[in-house]
């Protein structure tokens, strides 16, 4: 049981990592140009709440996350 | 993603990180109700500010011993009326100590 | 339809894999001079933050990492039309020309450490104050007595973290181009350093890890890397 958790908790802090270097870092281009995000309510909700939403999707699709994104090993 | 991602401790670094990222919404909807609070939270943020670099200073002049007897308690007046007030003001807008804060972009949280 | 932004590359080709990006759209490579932008098209005009999305995003961008330098952009960048991303490339050519050559042949690598805030906070007693202040006999007295030993605990622990944190430093600065310190954001993460390291210090670098993780004591380490380089990116015009 500890292990499981252990490496869920892994996956986890992986996915934090990239959240946190795509969502706030990188190039930010403001301007008249760019579609402003703030036209929409991107509300960002705590990760937890991110993480636990992201499950209940592939639960409801019933399976491990599939989909275009996903390329040949 | 080809990252290593390596820790002993996952749940503990999962835990500090997510007090980082906070839970406030990047955009707070403009209507009657919290336009008020969004104002009050900017404005008792800014009184937050001033209120910790008077303390700060504060703090200074005692190390270096150039305050008077007079001084010693009239900044210890203001000082404390000025926290029991904001604790007041807080309470009115029900706002935690976590919400005043301003987000600098690359400087920064502002407190 | 809107088209949505990776990242922009110092290179003006095609590149050689076809990817997929975002909603299951082919990636392209749109030149502008030397350099090239790289982006799909995008059905919605603006994508939800899902970790299909964002994990999508920044598939497209380490794999461009392989064969180019990759100045990864934040999530989401949109915009509606081609002409309005050549104006965006235009604007930002020199920015992004040096930066790419800043970050050519590197990669950022995180290290995160945790020490135990709580507890250091209640070893720390309130010493002696060097300015003596005679007992209290008023309210703003004793407030002020309390904010001053409240303000000497805060300073006793941050020297007592800028000392670690030079430790740990120490592991990795020689192996560095470049490096970002981030003391204490909460009380228990003590260090979140950014590192900018070139292909051939790597292999020394994540040595360095390794030694930093079996040395005794409290702390605990996290390592996170090889990154595009998100964090070291210098805008000079917005």
């Amino acid at each position: 049981m500890a292990s499981h958790n252990v490496i869920a908790e892994s996956k986890d802090v992986a996915l934090v990592e990239v959240l946190d270097r795509v969502l706030d870092k990188g190039v930010v281009i403001s301007g008249d140009l760019v579609i402003s995000v703030a036209e929409v309510d991107l509300v960002y909700v705590g990760l937890k709440a991110l993480i636990s939403s992201v499950e209940t999707m592939e639960r409801l699709r019933g399976g491990p996350f599939v989909g275009p994104m996903q390329e040949p090993t | 993603m080809n990252q290593a991602v390596k820790t002993d401790s996952p749940g503990a670094f999962l835990e500090e990180m997510e007090k980082t990222r906070g839970t406030l919404p990047k955009r707070i909807v403009a209507n009657p109700q919290n336009v008020e609070k969004g104002l009050a939270k900017l404005v008792l943020t800014l009184i937050e500010l001033i209120r910790k670099l008077m303390e700060k200073q504060a703090m200074r002049r005692i190390e270096n011993g150039s305050l008077t007897e007079a001084e010693i308690e009239r900044v210890g007046e203001t000082l404390m009326k000025l926290e029991n007030k904001m604790r007041e003001l807080k309470q009115i807008f029900g706002l935690e100590d976590e919400e005043l804060n301003l987000n600098l972009g690359p400087l920064g949280n502002l407190l | 339809m809107a088209i949505y932004i990776y990242g922009v590359i110092d290179s003006n080709g095609r590149p050689d894999d076809p990817m997929i990006g975002l909603e299951g759209a082919l990636v392209c490579n749109l030149p502008y001079r030397d350099l090239g932008v790289v982006t799909s098209d995008l059905d919605a005009r603006i994508p939800h933050i899902t970790k299909e999305h964002v994990l999508g995003h920044e598939r497209v961008v380490e794999r461009l990492m392989v064969n180019f330098t990759v100045l990864p952009f934040r999530f989401p960048t949109i915009f509606d039309k081609k002409e309005d991303v050549l104006a965006m490339m235009n604007d930002h050519y020199d920015d992004f020309r040096d930066n790419l050559g800043r970050l050519r042949g590197k990669a950022e690598f995180g290290i995160k450490v945790i020490w135990p805030g709580d507890k250091i906070r209640t070893r720390m007693a309130p010493g002696e104050n060097s300015a003596p202040m005679p007992a209290p006999a008023s309210p703003a007295r004793s407030f002020l007595k309390k904010k001053f030993e409240e303000h000497q605990i805060e300073k006793k622990i941050e020297d007592e973290a800028d000392k670690h944190i030079a430790l740990v430093d120490g592991f990795f600065n020689k192996f560095a181009a470049e490096k970002k310190l981030e003391k204490l954001k909460t009380e228990n993460l003590l260090l979140n350093a950014l590192y900018l390291v070139e292909k051939e210090k790597q292999g020394d670098f994540r040595q360095a890890f390794e030694q930093l993780r079996s040395s005794p004591g409290e702390l605990k380490y996290l390592f996170s890397g090889p990154w595009p380089p998100y964090n070291f990116i210098k805008m000079i015009r917005p």
